[in-house]
């Protein structure tokens, strides 16, 4: 008569021990990846909530300097307001003569001062004409040509103008 | 991951110094550290387009003028207006396609230019105040192909 294997078997703990070990070695290796791919970004942009950006197919530079943005209600300057729309438009008494914003060029002028102040205690620093613009993709052009003119009489005319890559 | 620990000299009582480390706290800590990282992180893939003024200066830069300047009209219909100024006097009109500006044929026009004119670098672009700003980026984008400045103007 042939014999069960199963009466042969022998009975197995029910106690497991996890093998936490290379678990642990994994969690290193993502951890160091994730903080690596988030230190090499010097830059770190962060449109406002509710700001969309065009899509182009844009430069993939990282470049450190001054941050313009433009959203439905908002003109911010390094994220904080400077001037207000209505609907992505100036107000009508906030344009001046050459198309600039009156409020926005006070803030403008005070970042320049800012800059040239750094500039003269520290030989290392350069005054920068670059500014990076965050426009929302349904502003009219009025309102972001007002805001590069803002901008290029304080001295910004060298404009970054910030895209989403890819579709 | 154990260790062990050995006592030189004495007479020491045979206990056993093998100590097992608890990984399971450290396993927790980076679950939760990874979780915060993946859900700050921002999956944004940002670029740039370099756009210069195209604006009068008070004083004379002393470089050489271009033989030509274009400049590139976009109004609200989507309509794109391609004038040369210059050597050559030419005002071209090309209306929009499907509801869309029509970039391949600027681009076509452009590179027609830019073969005559060998010094021709640069492009103004000029776009009416209603027009979106997403209209100004997508013809940025598409001039930039063929002419490697684009100059922002109407100011």
């Amino acid at each position: 008569m042939k014999k069960s294997f199963l009466g042969k078997r022998k009975a197995v703990s029910g106690d497991m021990s996890l093998q936490i070990t290379s678990m642990a070695d994994i969690f290193i290796i993502i951890l160091v990846f994730l903080l690596k791919s988030f230190s090499s970004g010097a830059m770190s942009l962060n449109p406002s909530q509710g700001t969309r950006l065009p899509a182009a197919d844009g430069q993939d530079i990282a470049v450190e300097a001054l941050k313009l943005e433009i959203s439905e209600t908002l003109v911010q300057v390094e994220g904080k307001p400077a001037a207000n729309l209505a609907g992505f438009k100036f107000e009508g008494a906030d344009l001046q003569a050459n198309g600039s914003s009156k409020s926005l060029n006070q803030v403008l002028e005070l970042e320049r001062k800012r800059q040239l102040l750094i500039a003269q205690s520290n030989p290392d620093v350069k005054v920068d004409a670059k500014v990076i613009v965050m426009a929302d993709e349904r502003a009219p052009y009025s309102t972001v040509k007002a805001v590069l003119a803002s901008a290029a009489l304080n001295g910004y005319t060298d404009f970054k103008l910030a895209v989403v890559k890819g579709d | 991951m154990s260790g062990a620990i050995q006592q030189e000299g004495g007479s020491g009582s045979g206990a056993s110094q093998d100590f097992d480390l608890n990984l399971a706290p450290i396993i927790d800590a980076m679950v939760v550290l990874i979780a915060f990282m993946l859900a700050s992180a921002s999956y944004l893939a940002i670029g740039f387009l370099d756009a210069g003024v195209s604006a009068a200066g008070a004083e004379s830069t002393g470089a050489a003028p271009p033989s030509v300047t274009i400049t590139v009209e976009m109004n609200a219909a989507k309509e794109l207006t391609l004038k040369v100024v210059g050597k050559a006097n030419a005002t071209t009109r090309i209306p929009a396609a499907e509801g869309k500006a029509d970039h391949v044929e600027l681009n076509r026009k452009i590179v027609e230019l830019t073969g005559t004119w060998k010094d021709l670098s640069a492009v103004t672009l000029v776009a009416d105040s209603a027009v979106e700003y997403r209209e100004v980026v997508g013809a940025m984008e598409h001039l930039r192909k063929s002419v490697p400045v684009v100059l922002l103007g109407g100011f």
